[in-house]
């Protein structure tokens, strides 16, 4: 026996779902697919690829004010509501735990923290969702019309206490998944990439002198990033002086002054050293704090370079090098 | 949950130009003392501090005296931004923010009981004072210990009124780049110093803070002295925004200088590619 819901049921249920909650679906806009706010419930789209930002403007927004000092009181800003994200693919949801454990870890990040306590997540997959990442309820597709619910947590148990879940025997089995892509693949040996990429930048930095005159330096391909976070705090104050509020706002590393100190001094000076971060921390660093790369292989990166980078190609050129350098070696 | 972010204020005691462009403040707790580590003192020496000003911001600095003082904390401010200019323009009895200490400090217990060179350049002298003032008051746990000091001109020594009182415990040798026709000291951080530092290599330590001139003082004194790069501890500096290891600012190569520094073997970071 399984908890089921129609797919026709979908607007009704997020109907249901908005008297406690706000919600926020992909949803179509100028020919793209982003997360918005629903106010139509029909309108919600789930055979999606791509959105154009990923689900963590919920939870570390491109810009937040953290603190509100009125006259001197200083007061922490919190959100109120509860509120629920919809339609998240597998790979969004994978990134949310990836993500939540970066923040999380001592000292973890508090405004983070307390928007990811008030959030539901509610991830749909057309294929078999085998081991859930995460997530707290995942709808998986078993027929045209029907999706199985799996509840993970206590949050998504309370929603499938709805009248629209019904109990049913279910023979029909979900399709299998997709095959995976290059990317995926190798994101399978996050240890062989991490020290790949680390040789990479002096035993074939050709290839960073090639990307470094290539990428613009716009920040396009962290801001896409469903697990990209870097901020930079930004204080703003009322015309009259008598209201500050302290603001995050998202940083990139790939920018020009994103490692420039007080006094004028930049430890990352030009755009291969600053493109070659980017890849050294997802692939490296991460690997060496987290034991696994911060990509998901979602393919926004690549899709909205508008330099037409493609991380993809890249770490298979530097895999290929490496391997040849190292052919001694069994990997 | 604590909020690491949430500062709070500390309220200047007293305040006074070092030079053209660095001021010095002594801080007090708005209410009662410093609190305590689990080392009994109020920050290792060493670890460094977020200090701001609503409506500017935050910057990181070392800070500046005693550890084992409670009720009052020193920096030194150099005006180079917009914080700093800020900072600059505060009076006695007006608030700044402070949230820390952070990092992690020089290793106080791996010194003892071992000859010591503490090497400072420029304003890269703060972290080091309060590495001074740890070692004075525990003079008995380490052997000699000489304070390196190296300025552009005899004009940018700062903390000259501690000297007396440093002198009584350690020795102190100062160097100019730019002398002046009256000044007497050395001139740069030259090799002919290290006649004038008498240590047991294998029995030694050095710690060091001050970004131009610390290359020249590795090659020239300390390495010639006979220091293993094992032993020298650097103060880093990078940019910092949150201070918790979060938005990414501050690393180089694969540390995060605000969790794992400021302060590093040399060895740790030496070739680091950023």
């Amino acid at each position: 026996m399984a908890k089921v819901i129609s797919k026709f049921d979908f607007p009704k249920l997020i109907d249901q779902l908005k008297k406690n909650y706000d919600i926020f679906a992909p949803q179509s806009k100028d020919g793209e697919v982003i997360f918005d706010s629903v106010t139509d419930a029909t309108r919600v789209v789930l055979d999606y690829e791509t959105t154009v930002l990923p689900p963590k403007i919920y939870f570390l927004p491109p810009e937040e004010e953290l603190f509100k000092v009125t006259n001197g009181k200083v007061r922490e800003i919190r959100i109120e509501k509860q509120f629920i994200v919809f339609g998240l693919n597998l790979k969004d949801l994978s990134a949310i735990v990836q993500l939540d454990q970066i923040m999380d870890k001592e000292p973890g990040d508090f405004f983070y923290r307390k928007r990811r306590d008030m959030s539901t997540l509610i991830a749909v997959s057309d294929v078999e969702v085998g081991v859930p990442p995460g997530g707290d309820l995942i709808l998986e597709k078993i027929s045209d019309s029907n999706f199985r619910a799996i509840a993970t947590t206590e949050k998504g148990r309370k929603i499938l206490n709805l009248d629209l879940f019904q109990e049913k025997k279910i023979e029909a089995k979900a399709k299998s998944k997709k095959s995976l892509s290059k990317l995926d693949e190798m994101l399978l040996d996050s240890e062989l990439l991490s020290q790949a990429v680390e040789w990479s930048r002096e035993n074939y930095s050709q290839i960073w002198e090639k990307l470094g005159k290539l990428c613009i330096g716009c920040g396009i391909c962290t801001y896409v990033c469903p697990l990209c976070y870097c901020t930079t705090g930004e204080d703003k104050i009322s015309f009259n002086k008598s209201i500050c509020s302290r603001c995050r706002k998202w940083d990139a590393c790939t920018l020009p002054g994103f490692a420039q100190i007080g006094g004028g001094h930049n430890f990352r000076p030009t755009q291969k050293e600053r493109y070659f971060n980017w890849f050294y921390h997802k692939f490296v660093r991460a690997y060496k704090e987290f034991g696994q790369a911060q990509c998901v292989a979602c393919g926004r990166c690549q899709k909205y370079c508008p330099a037409g980078i493609d991380i993809e190609k890249v770490l298979e050129e530097i895999l290929i090098e490496f391997k040849k350098a190292n052919s001694k070696r069994e990997f | 949950m604590e909020n690491p972010l949430l500062p709070v204020n500390l309220e200047i005691e007293d305040t006074k130009d070092m030079s053209s462009y660095l001021k010095y403040l002594r801080l007090k707790p708005s209410s009662g003392d410093f609190r305590l580590n689990n080392n009994n003192l109020v920050f290792n020496p060493g670890q460094f501090a977020m200090f701001g000003l609503w409506g500017y911001g935050e910057s990181p600095f070392g800070i500046a005296s005693s550890p084992f003082e409670t009720k009052f904390m020193h920096i030194v401010v150099g005006r180079i931004g917009n914080v700093t200019g800020a900072i600059h323009k505060l009076k006695k009895g007006q608030k700044i923010t402070y949230r820390g200490p952070y990092g992690n400090g020089f290793p106080i217990d791996f010194f003892q009981g071992k000859d010591l060179v503490l090497v400072a350049g420029g304003f890269g002298i703060a972290p080091i004072v309060s590495l001074i003032e740890y070692v004075i008051a525990k003079r008995k746990k380490f052997k000699k210990v000489y304070l390196l000091y190296g300025v552009e001109t005899p004009g940018d020594i700062l903390f000259k009124d501690n000297f007396n009182y440093w002198r009584k415990s350690i020795e102190v040798i100062l160097t100019v780049n730019k002398p002046t026709a009256d000044w007497k000291g050395a001139v740069g951080l030259v090799s002919k110093l290290t006649k004038k530092i008498k240590i047991n290599p294998g029995n030694c330590a050095a710690a060091m803070c001050g970004s131009q001139s610390m290359e020249e003082a590795l090659e020239n004194i300390l390495r010639p002295l006979g220091i293993s790069d094992r032993r020298i501890f650097v103060s880093v500096d990078r940019k910092m925004n949150c201070a918790i290891g979060k938005c990414q600012h501050c690393t180089t190569g694969d540390k995060y200088v605000c969790m794992e520094g400021p302060i590093f073997n040399y060895d740790q970071i030496q070739g680091n590619w950023d």
